[in-house]
Order: C-alpha cells, then sequence, then structure tokens
C-alpha cells in the first residue's frame, strides 16, 4: 500500500496499515530489560513508579555530584553564570538525585490528594452551613480572630509559599525540585483556603467582612505579627541559598511559629469558642505540614546530614542556620502573644499555664524532630520564657 | 457569651433559609492580587531589564485546589486508556518499528524541555511581582512537572509493553552521547533558564510553547498514530490541554512589560534571538523526526511548518501581539529557507553518526525515496544517491566495516558544530542555508552555520563557550565513547542503537564498531 495516510487514517485500527505493521514488527523483543531506570539505585527494594517517571529527568553534568550529562551549559546567564551551578547553596552532597518524597507522589498523585479534599471540602462547607454551625461562634472570637487575625496569618502563608520560587529554580536535583513545587502549591493554598473559610463566613454571617485589607493592616503595622513578618520577608526575599530558604522555613519557622498558631491557637481554641468550622481547615494544613516534614526530613536528615563524604560539614552548617535562623523564630512567637490579650481568657485554656504548656508540646516536639536529629543543643525553656514575656 | 447582631442576623438568615452554602474558585481567586505586600527586599533575585507591571491579571484564575481537581480529572481519562484498552490489545506491539525508535528520542527530549520549564517558571513566579501573575506561572511550574511524569511515562510504557525496550528504558543514561544531545539542551533546557527572566519566558512561553508547541505536541499525534501509535495521541494531546495556559502565560509577560520603556529598545531583538534559538533547532529536528522516524507518512514537515510556523505564529500570534509593539522576527524568512532543507541536511549526518544515538535509525527506502523526491524536488540528486552509496556498500550490515561518516571524511566534507545552536552542519554537502563561519576568541576556535547564531555570539561570546562532541571526544575511539556512555543493550555488547529497524538485519556489537577504528577528531583543529 501506498505510504501516503492522509485523512486522520489510524494504524491501530485501519486493516491495511496494521497489516504493514505487524509484519514489520521483529517476532520477539529485542531487549529483555524492560524495567526503566533500572540502572539507578532506588530507596527501597525495587525501583517504584514515582521513582521511574522522577529520578534523572534533570540533565546536569556529572560536575553537579549524580548527574548523569557531561559538559558545560550551552547557555549561560549574561555574564557567564551557569544555568545551575554548585554554588547556589553552602550545603555539599554526594548526589543531588538521592532525595525522596517518602509518600512517593509523582503528580498525579500529589493532584489526586490535593482533588479529594477539595470535593471534600465542598460537601463539607455545605453540610456545615446547612447545619447552622455558624450561629455558635463566639463573635468576639469570629469578627476579631477569624476576621482578622487568621487573616493576617495568611500572610506567612502566602510569604511562605513565595519562598519556594528561586528554590524551584534553583535547586540541583529533579526530586528535590519536583518535591519543592508541591511543598510550595501547599503553602499558597493554605492562605487560599483562610480566605476562602472568611468569605465562606461573609456569606453567612451579614457584615462579616471578607476583604483582605483589615487583616493585611494588622500584617504589616501591627504588633502580633511583627516578628513573623520580618522572618517571612527574610525567608522570602532576603536569602538566596536555596537550601537555607528551605532550612529558615521548613525546618525552624514553621515546625515553632506555624506550628504554634496553627495547632496551639486556631486548632486547639476554636472549639472553646463555639467554633467548628477553623478546624476543618487548620485540619488539611496540618496533613500539609506533616508531609511536608516528611519532605523536608528527608532532604536535611536522611540526605545531607547523613551524606558519606560531606555529613558532618552539612550538619554544622544546619547548626549555624538554627543559631541564625532559631532567635528571629522566637522573637516572631514572643510578639504573637500578644493576641491573647484581644481574646476572653478560658482558664485552662488560654491562660498562662496553660499557653506554657502549649509552647512546651511546640518546643518539645520541634526539639524531637529537629533540633535533636543534627544535634543542636537547645534550652528550651528558656525560649519558652522569653516568648512568654510577649503575653501582655 | 452575648449574642452579637450578627450572629442575630446569622440566626434569622437560616430561620429563613437553610439551603447549603459552598464557596468557589472564583470567589477566592478575587482576593488574591491582594496577597502580598511591599517591603524592602521585595525584589526578584532575577534580575531583568524590563519591569513587569505590579498589576498584571491573570487569564485562567486558578487556585491551587481547583488546579489539582481540573488535572486530575484529565489524569484518569488518561492513564485510564492506557492502562485499560490500550494495553488489553497490546497497543505498544502494533506500533511501526521506526515510530517506536523515535518515541525514544520525541518523548525523552521533550522530557528534558518540561523538567527545565518547570525550573524556568519558578524563575517567573520569583520575577513577576503581581500576584495573579505569579500565579499564572505557578501553575504552570505544576503543570511541567506533570508534563515531565508524562513524558517520563510513555518512554515507561513503551519500555514495558513494546518490541524493543533499549533506549526507552535509559535514555536519562545514554542520551547525552550523540551529537542531537546538546543542540536539544540549548533549546530546552538552557534557553528556557539561563538569561534575563522576560527573554527566557520569550524562549519558553511565546516562542517554545506558542510556536512550537504545536507541531511539536499536536502534529507529532497524527504521525504516531498513522504509524499505529495510539499511546502518544493518549498522553500528549493531554499535556497540549494545558499549553493553551501557558501560551497565555507568555502573552501576559508581554503585556506586564508592554507599558515599559525597556520595551520599546529590547523586546523585538529579544524575541527574533529567542525564535531563531527555537527553530535552529526544532525546524530540522522535527522535520527529521516525522518525516524519516515514520513508515507512514502524514504530510510534508515543510507544510505543517508554514501552516503553524509560519501563518499562525508568525502571522495570527505575533499579529495579535502587534498592538504592544510586537512584531515578526526578522529571522523568520531565514528559517522558511530552512523549513525546506535543513531536515534532510541533518538526517543525513544523524544517520552517518548513527552509532551515537539511543535508537535505531532507517534508511529511506525507494517507496519513501519516491515521496521525498515528490515534495522536495532535488532530494534525490543531493541526498538519494548518497543513501544508495551506503546502502550498497553494506552500511546496514555489521562486516561491511563501513560506518557512514567514513563518506563525509573519505570526500573531504567536514563536519562542524554551531557553537550557539550546537547544531552540526556540514557547509560544503547541504542544500540548506548554512555557511561555515569560524571565529577564534580566548585561543579557541567557534564555527558558526548563521548569521543570527553569529550575532548572539558576537555580542556575549561568554554565554557559549560550551564544547561540542568533537572537541569532547576528541582523539577517542568511537566503541570507547559508546561504551562509556552505556550505549549497549542489557547483553553488554550488543549497541542501543543501529543503523536499520529490519527485523532480519543483524545488530551491530561493540566490537563491530572497534574494528572499524574510528577516532574522533576535532575539524576546527585542521582549519
Ligand atoms: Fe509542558
Ligand atoms: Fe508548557
Amino acid at each position: 500500500m501506498s505510504i501516503v495516510v492522509g485523512g486522520g487514517r489510524r494504524g491501530l485500527t485501519d486493516p491495511e496499515i496494521a497489516k504493514v505493521i505487524l509484519a514489520a514488527i521483529p517476532d520477539k523483543p529485542l531487549e529483555t530489560q524492560r524495567k526503566m531506570n533500572y540502572f539507578m539505585t532506588p530507596r527501597g527494594k525495587r525501583i517504584n513508579e514515582y521513582e521511574t517517571l522522577c529520578c534523572y529527568t534533570q540533565p546536569t553534568p556529572d560536575w553537579i555530584p549524580g548527574g548523569l550529562d557531561w559538559g558545560d551549559w550551552t547557555q549561560k546567564f549574561h555574564g557567564g553564570r551557569p544555568s545551575w551551578s554548585n554554588e547556589s547553596t553552602e550545603m555539599h552532597s554526594s548526589d543531588w538525585h538521592r532525595h525522596r518524597d517518602p509518600a512517593f507522589r509523582w503528580h498525579a498523585l500529589y493532584v489526586k490528594d490535593k482533588a479529594e479534599e477539595w470535593r471534600y471540602t465542598d460537601r463539607f462547607l455545605k453540610a456545615y452551613s446547612a447545619d447552622g454551625h455558624v450561629r455558635s461562634i463566639d463573635p468576639v472570637w469570629r469578627d476579631e480572630v477569624l476576621g482578622d487575625y487568621l487573616g493576617a496569618f495568611g500572610f506567612s502563608e502566602y510569604g511562605l509559599f513565595n519562598s519556594h520560587s528561586s528554590p524551584t529554580r534553583d535547586c540541583l536535583g529533579d526530586t528535590l525540585r519536583m518535591s519543592i513545587a508541591m511543598i510550595g502549591l501547599d503553602k499558597v493554598d493554605n492562605a487560599q483556603m483562610i480566605q476562602a473559610e472568611r468569605t465562606f463566613l461573609a456569606k453567612l454571617v451579614p457584615g462579616f467582612d471578607e476583604s483582605t485589607d483589615v487583616p493585611k493592616n494588622e500584617w504589616t503595622k501591627g504588633s502580633i505579627y511583627k516578628g513573623a513578618r520580618e522572618t517571612v520577608e527574610e525567608i522570602w526575599q532576603g536569602t538566596y541559598d536555596w537550601n537555607e530558604i528551605l532550612f529558615a522555613g521548613h525546618m525552624i519557622y514553621d515546625p515553632l511559629f506555624g506550628q504554634f498558631v496553627r495547632r496551639e491557637f486556631f486548632l486547639r481554641l476554636s472549639s472553646y469558642y463555639g467554633d467548628n468550622l477553623t478546624p476543618f481547615f487548620i485540619n488539611q494544613m496540618q496533613l500539609y505540614h506533616s508531609q511536608t516534614k516528611g519532605i523536608t526530613k528527608d532532604m536535611f536528615h536522611t540526605c545531607l546530614a547523613a551524606d558519606e563524604n560531606f555529613g558532618d560539614y552539612n550538619v554544622s552548617l544546619m547548626n549555624m542556620w538554627s543559631d541564625k535562623w532559631l532567635p528571629r523564630t522566637v522573637n516572631a512567637m514572643k510578639d504573637f502573644m500578644g493576641i491573647f490579650s484581644k481574646i476572653p481568657t478560658i482558664a485552662g485554656v488560654s491562660d498562662k499555664a496553660a499557653i506554657e504548656a502549649a509552647l512546651g508540646r511546640v518546643f518539645d516536639d520541634w526539639q524531637r524532630d529537629y533540633a535533636d536529629p543534627i544535634g543542636y543543643k537547645v534550652d528550651t525553656a528558656a525560649m519558652i520564657k522569653t516568648v512568654l514575656s510577649g503575653l501582655k | 457569651m452575648a449574642i452579637s447582631a450578627a450572629t442575630k442576623a446569622a440566626t434569622d438568615a437560616l430561620a429563613v433559609n437553610h439551603a447549603p452554602v459552598s464557596v468557589g474558585a472564583q470567589e477566592v481567586h478575587r482576593w488574591l492580587q491582594s496577597f502580598t505586600w511591599d517591603f524592602d527586599k521585595n525584589r526578584t533575585k532575577y534580575s531583568t531589564k524590563y519591569k513587569m507591571a505590579n498589576d498584571t491579571k491573570e487569564q485562567f484564575k486558578l487556585i491551587a485546589k481547583e488546579y489539582a481537581r481540573m488535572e486530575s480529572v484529565k489524569d484518569e481519562r488518561q492513564f485510564g486508556s492506557l492502562q485499560d484498552v490500550l494495553t488489553r490489545v497490546d497497543a505498544a506491539n502494533r506500533v511501526h518499528p521506526k515510530w517506536n525508535e523515535s518515541m525514544k528520542v520525541i518523548s525523552n527530549f521533550l522530557e528534558v524541555g518540561e523538567y527545565n520549564a518547570i525550573a524556568a517558571t519558578g524563575m517567573l513566579w520569583d520575577s513577576a511581582t503581581a500576584p495573579e501573575q505569579k500565579n499564572g506561572y505557578l501553575g504552570q511550574v505544576l503543570d511541567e512537572i506533570r508534563h515531565t511524569n508524562q513524558c517520563g511515562y510513555i518512554n515507561y510504557y513503551f519500555a514495558k509493553q513494546g518490541q524493543d525496550a533499549a533506549g526507552h528504558n535509559d535514555a536519562r543514561r545514554t542520551r547525552a552521547i550523540g551529537p542531537l544531545w546538546k543542540g536539544m539542551k540549548r533549546v530546552f533546557s538552557d534557553g528556557f533558564i539561563s538569561g534575563d527572566a522576560v527573554e527566557c519566558s520569550i524562549n519558553l512561553q511565546l516562542v517554545g510553547e506558542a510556536c512550537f508547541t504545536n507541531p511539536l505536541i499536536v502534529a507529532v499525534t497524527e504521525w504516531a498514530s498513522a504509524n499505529g501509535d495510539e499511546m502518544t495521541p493518549t498522553v500528549f494531546l493531554s499535556i497540549e490541554t494545558d499549553e493553551l495556559r501557558h501560551m497565555a502565560n507568555g502573552y501576559q509577560t508581554v503585556v506586564s512589560i508592554a507599558n515599559d520603556e525597556a520595551a520599546s529598545k529590547y523586546l523585538n531583538t529579544d524575541l527574533n534571538n529567542a525564535f531563531w534559538t527555537q527553530q535552529k533547532y526544532f525546524t530540522p529536528v522535527l522535520g527529521m523526526m516525522f518525516e524519516y522516524g515514520s513508515h507512514f507518512k502524514v504530510e510534508p514537515w515543510v507544510k505543517t511548518w508554514n501552516r503553524w510556523v509560519y501563518e499562525d505564529w508568525g502571522g495570527i500570534w505575533i499579529g495579535r501581539l502587534g498592538k504592544y509593539g510586537v512584531e515578526s522576527p526578522a529571522s523568520l524568512r531565514d528559517a522558511k529557507k530552512d523549513a525546506y532543507w535543513a531536515h534532510h541536511d541533518l538526517f543525513l549526518i544523524a544517520y552517518a553518526l548513527w552509532p551515537t544515538g539511543f535508537f535505531r535509525l532507517t534508511l529511506p527506502t525507494a517507496e519513501e525515496a519516491e515521496w521525498y523526491e515528490a515534495n522536495y524536488p532535488g532530494w534525490y540528486d543531493m541526498y538519494g544517491v548518497v543513501y544508495e552509496e551506503w546502502r550498497a556498500r553494506g552500511c546496514e550490515d555489521p562486516n561491511s566495516g563501513f560506518l557512514p561518516i567514513q563518506w563525509f571524511i573519505e570526500n573531504n566534507h567536514p563536519v562542524y558544530i554551531d557553537r550557539v545552536s550546537q547544531v552540526p552542519f556540514c557547509p560544503s554537502y547541504s542544500k540548506g542555508a548554512s555557511t561555515l563561519r569560524v571565529l577564534e576568541f580566548n585561543g579557541k576556535k567557534h564555527s558558526f552555520s548563521d548569521q543570527w547564531g553569529e550575532r548572539m555570539w558576537l555580542s556575549e561570546p561568554e554565554r557559549y563557550e560550551c564544547q561540542n562532541i568533537f572537541e569532547q571526544y576528541e582523539g577517542r575511539e568511537l566503541s570507547e565513547v559508546i561504551a562509556e556512555g552505556h550505549g549497549v543493550r542489557s547483553d553488554g555488547f550488543t549497541l542501543i542503537a543501529q543503523p536499520h529497524t529490519s527485523k532480519d538485519g543483524r545488530l551491530w556489537t561493540l566490537d563491530d564498531i572497534k574494528k572499524i577504528g574510528c577516532v574522533f577528531a576535532d575539524p576546527l583543529k585542521a582549519l
């Protein structure tokens, strides 16, 4: 038959074409190795689908450790700075392709989870509104805390989100790049869900102000988030080293400040003020937090701290970074203590003893999961004392 | 607790209406533009000579969760088809062998483009100041992760199910050996991520995506399906649904800088450079993959090119940007000439260097020669006769001891590599417009094949210093280079690359190559 096949004829279903194709196909497959990426070292026993689809997609030369390509970059920045380079971070690795998302999520799995969360959010809000739960929220909590301070916390999440743009550009590995973009998206999702909650409240409660004006004013000019804002600005734009950005945001600021604000303030207190709407959203954020924690602990602890050649050096650098970012974070938490004077105190819940206990939980968790693994010595009791000095 | 007036109002409202209420994506998105704030250090880490406006809006107003929902629906359809019906009908073993080979390159090289687009749009997300504009680029960051995974999935699928897994299963390790790789990196990798952020956006979105995505991702599906491949259309058309948003991002980049004075000074030069950069590789390579990498032909590449690149992009798309001062690139006319002959020139060289590939190539058959001659009059006298000579000398047979690159050497037709595009060319034996230009800088010689690349190099030589394969492998024997680059199959000695796809033909081994004693030389040294 003619080799010209116009008109959208398809080789799979057109009998004439199919005959020619089948005749050309070898009687038995030419290669027995059918495993894609068979040459790589998997994290577990076998190469999984995530590793197949993500690992070594990045074409870096071998002078960036782990790269399989050779030679120089074919086009550089004006002035000759290379596309990607080892100098983009102070951290050293024997193989920048080593990181894994512990949940092995490639794109399809990641969006599937989030899509389910969105559908469930929609169903939850419908049931919540039809059920009339909104009537039970304490008005001060609702109008001031959710309206202003939760709204203002959205800016912290949005700023942290933006701190992922340059690491998405600059990092040196493929699984790293994908993880960084995903944990970044979770942060803007948090900011958006905070706004979603406020918009939802505005639909149910006449007069509730959903605009971002007041929260933004609180974030940029108020005292409660002053330390937080300054820290976020420094993580987002003041820092160039992509590993330091991630370390500052995810190994120091968020597990301390973020965890206190989300878990120990909004999540824990909301039900005492008749609010069982906020826990729905915060719990999603806590899920993202725990997934992100798995990812960043893999980056910094499993890979960099345990690196066979550079582990000791990396650990000492992480200690230095902790020295740099911890005081700012403690200061942010201290400023945040100002919020307790804005709400009616509930004995055993939002009094000083309860706050101290909550801080204890956050600092203990952080010490166990973040400080101890890099041998970082820290006096958490002193830090809690400093934070508490912010109580008005 | 005191009941506030608002609580009372909410209670009263409920008494009247208990209808369930939710929040839509748009209701959240409309606040997005206010999510940012001003502070001293708030500036991008990637400098650009343009200023992107603070109030730039995006066209597709997605929030994170709605994005995930949309993509997830598309994924279900796509992976459902692949894993269910296409696997049951053994579709991977109903693809023409020539096309099975082409997809080793197309899917893997596209994967590199997708992968680098993640970093490129990460940079743009950093450079833009308006939250909506950032959000548009962010959506693309995620899309490009999707596309990277999707392209990988094609090779994964063909490796697992198909007739020749070699090359599909290890492209990411073996792709760097041959002459097509570095040029691919220029267009698909470094061109997207290294430079002025806006220049990179022009490369990626305004040219790469708005211009070459159509031939690359859409036309390829027609060639695929004609040659029995339904996997590629299933995946690539799903990729394409995201590309509209990416083209819109490119459009918004231009909108965001339109009022900036720098735009009137630099935009058209940047566009011209970007167009030439992209076309210099894609025009020959796509044409070559389609026409020489298929058995069944859909239409001559030059027609596809004229429709998508010249008319659709150069005319309509650029025309639409005319109100922002954008002009059709000056190099478009030279590119149009390339669209006719450049892919024929390139295949001659690619075939001659077949042992360095991670795929099998096929000499044109008599039927194909007729088709080429009919569509490209003059083809036979230039290329047809050479292929006949190579075939007669046994280039397909491992016992012949003949590699076609020897023909270039015997006939004194040196093959050079253009420093800027990294595309190989043979100035003394080509019908395309390439002419040899050699310049010396810092004690090193550089060859160029056209004025546009030469100009880019002359103004910024420090951006284009990359050594080419002849410099890299100089003095080394071919089989050694192949072995080092893992160009062999799982038996440890048969090459992944072969000069034929005949099911009865013998397969070449490392020893067959070694016997010939082919040693790399740098043609610039001979000048
Ligand atoms: Fe893409
Ligand atoms: Fe794209």
